[in-house]
């Protein structure tokens, strides 16, 4: 009985009444406290994003839409899709835009990818583009998703 | 009584710990992103939704095809305050070898997460550690040692009973 009355004994529950607390605390915080974002939408997308899938992104890329590879140059090197002309997505924004500003306008549509589900890169790039009035839209799940599905590929620096 | 089981070392580190884990908390919980000028404004717009996008990008519990966003989201939305809740029981020193404990199960479960995102090659600019902006810490074999490091003083601070009076 006084082992059970020392203040000092370890307590499994209260390692899981910890859990909790912090948990219910974070949860009231989220809903109640004007910092929070709702749990069921995915963080990346924002509302206005369009994504395609990668069978309906590789008919249409076979009809002329252009593809924007978002991740870094070296990822690109590595194999991209066919076509794709980089686009990384880094704080050259402008230069890149301006780079590709005629094909961008010519082009009805523009599919921007990028690694995969933790990859934000596509979206960022597919915003700014429709700032400037270009309407892209996302490849879900990006690069992973192209191969996947044993679509070809390309590598090196040739589009 | 050996050295080492003298009160105030678990004490001390305790409290470093717990100072540590609170000020982990702080910027995923308060913080509010500003907008740039003429940047496209991120859906997310504060902590709990910027550490969201941190948590995504390791990988590990998704979103993808099977795991859906609610659940890398509810654990951006509750770990933080765990965190803070196990810190200042830490500083306090209220449940100091449960809240110890927690936080070493806590490093332990970010230790693996950081090395597979090395494994993977997955390039983590910013941990989430602390700062959620642009140029934080690495997710690295630095972050490793650091996450190691902390979880042997939270297995120290569990792990030894202070022996308050001789027998």
């Amino acid at each position: 009985m006084a082992e059970t009355r020392n203040p000092q004994r370890l307590r499994p529950w209260r390692v899981l009444a910890i859990v909790a607390s912090g948990s219910a605390l974070g949860l009231v915080w989220n809903s109640a406290s004007g910092h929070g974002f709702p749990l069921s939408s995915n963080v990346y997308v924002q509302p206005g994003d369009q994504q395609v899938e990668s069978a309906e992104a590789k008919g249409l890329i076979q009809k002329g839409a252009l593809a924007l590879d978002a991740r870094p140059l070296w990822a690109y090197e590595a194999g991209h899709i066919p076509s794709a002309l980089p686009f990384p997505e880094d704080d050259k924004f402008d230069e890149h835009f301006a780079a590709l500003e005629p094909q961008l306008r010519s082009n009805l549509n523009v599919i921007v990818y990028c690694a995969g589900f933790g990859c934000e890169a596509s979206h960022i790039v597919a915003r700014k583009l429709k700032q400037h009035g270009i309407p892209a839209v996302v490849l879900n799940e990006g690069w992973p998703a192209w191969t996947d599905a044993g679509y070809p590929i390309r590598t090196g620096k040739q589009p | 009584m050996s050295a080492w089981r003298h009160p105030l070392i678990a004490r001390v580190l305790a409290i470093a710990l717990g100072l540590v884990f609170v000020y982990a908390s702080h910027d995923k919980i308060w913080k509010r992103v500003q907008q740039k000028q003429g940047q496209p404004l991120p859906t997310a717009v504060s902590g709990p939704a910027e550490f969201a996008r941190v948590i995504y990008r390791y990988q590990v519990l998704g979103p993808n095809a099977t795991l859906p966003p609610q659940v890398p989201n509810l654990l951006a939305v509750t770990l933080p305050w765990i965190e803070l809740v196990a810190g200042l029981l830490l500083i306090v020193g209220v449940w100091r070898r449960e809240a110890a404990l927690l936080c070493g199960l806590l490093l332990l479960t970010f230790i693996p997460a950081v090395a597979s995102t090395l494994w993977r090659g997955i390039d983590i600019q910013n941990c989430g550690c602390f700062s959620l902006a642009g140029e934080g810490r690495r997710a690295g074999l630095g972050l490793i040692a650091a996450d190691a490091a902390m979880f042997a003083a939270a297995l120290f601070v569990a792990g030894v009973r202070p022996q308050r009076s001789r027998p």
